[in-house]
């Protein structure tokens, strides 16, 4: 199409789709009555809308309405809990991470019920050095003699109270 | 069933299949075509803008038979016989029906995008903005692209009438 058909097409299209105002469509047809191929072409429009007026819409037919209809029961959505389903996968291995975040914004100063629980285990502790220092007391002794086996045994239990102290900190 | 579905599935159907059914010609396949669209919009209903839905459908619809029709290319020769029967030969004394048939076939004999264009806002009626978004073109060249549709359409009116 040229430049003057293309203007052509443009004003006969909006004269069929009711775009030009009234007097434009005046002057269209104006033109077209001094213009034979003009003239033709919004005839043969007209007669191409008239044709296009009695095609509509086709019905669907009824083995496809039972088949749109069916849709729902045959594709049923994916259910609403599954483990593997993205969301799920994602809260899952949230919940150790919550886990660790918490236990390391635990403050560090202990409760009282700790402390008291902790008393107790050192005492239980300290009972149980007791005996074993007398036990290894006894031992050393008849072996070795009194006089070493109190050295072994003092040594001992001075290490195990104060683990942290060496001998240059007993010192000073 | 999802009573929004159900209404789409109402007011839809029968777009989407004359869509179909002028791009494929093949009555079985447009059916296909058409199923296949309605699962799409079954299955991604709820990220679907609900005012858009039926653009989103038509387009859809579409894309699907192009598809169709390029694999068809890819492998045997389709008889396009329906539907794309002679348009050529003076129509005289023919009825009002035949006369009808005829232009359906014109029209299914366009070339893309032409048929689409034709099929979307003069038959399913659709505004040329509707058209516009559907076939994803600009304004300026849906009113173009149909201008040479109707064209083509009217010289072989033009050629077949006495």
């Amino acid at each position: 199409m040229n430049e003057y058909e293309n203007k052509w097409e443009d004003r006969i299209n909006a004269l069929m789709d009711g775009e030009l105002s009234a007097t434009e469509a005046e002057l269209l047809k104006a033109e077209a009555a001094d213009d034979h191929d003009l003239a033709r072409a919004i005839i043969e429009a007209y007669q191409l809308q008239q044709l296009m007026d009695a095609v509509h819409v086709e019905r669907a037919p009824d083995s496809l309405r039972k088949r749109l209809r069916a849709i729902p029961r045959e594709h049923r959505s994916v259910p609403r809990f599954s483990l593997f389903q993205p969301r799920w996968a994602l809260a899952l291995a949230v919940i150790p991470l919550v886990v660790i975040v918490v236990s390391l914004m635990r403050p560090d100063t202990p409760s009282a019920s700790e402390i008291a629980q902790a008393r107790q285990d050192i005492a239980l502790a300290f009972a149980y050095i007791d005996k074993a220092k007398v036990i290894t007391g006894r031992e050393i002794e008849s072996s070795v003699g009194q006089t070493m086996a109190d050295a072994v045994t003092d040594s001992v239990n001075r290490v195990i109270k104060s683990p942290n102290l060496t001998s240059k900190e007993n010192k000073a | 069933m999802s009573k929004r579905y159900r209404q789409w599935v109402k007011d839809y159907q029968d777009q989407a299949w004359t869509v179909a059914r002028y791009i494929l010609k093949d009555a079985q396949e447009a059916e296909d075509a058409t199923q296949e669209a309605f699962v799409k919009l079954w299955n991604n209903q709820d990220n679907i803008d609900p005012e858009r839905v039926q653009s989103w459908l038509m387009k859809v619809t579409r894309n699907g038979c192009l598809d169709r029709l390029r694999r068809r290319r890819d492998t045997v020769q389709f008889d396009e016989s329906y539907m794309t029967g002679d348009v050529s030969g003076p129509m005289q004394d023919v009825s009002a029906n035949e006369t009808r048939e005829w232009l359906k076939r014109a029209i299914a004999g366009l070339k893309e995008p032409y048929r689409s264009l034709v099929v979307l806002r003069d038959v399913n009626q659709h505004s040329y903005e509707e058209v516009a978004g559907m076939l994803e073109l600009n304004l300026a060249q849906v009113k173009t692209y149909l201008h040479r549709a109707r064209k083509q359409l009217r010289e072989q009116l033009a050629e077949v009438r006495p």
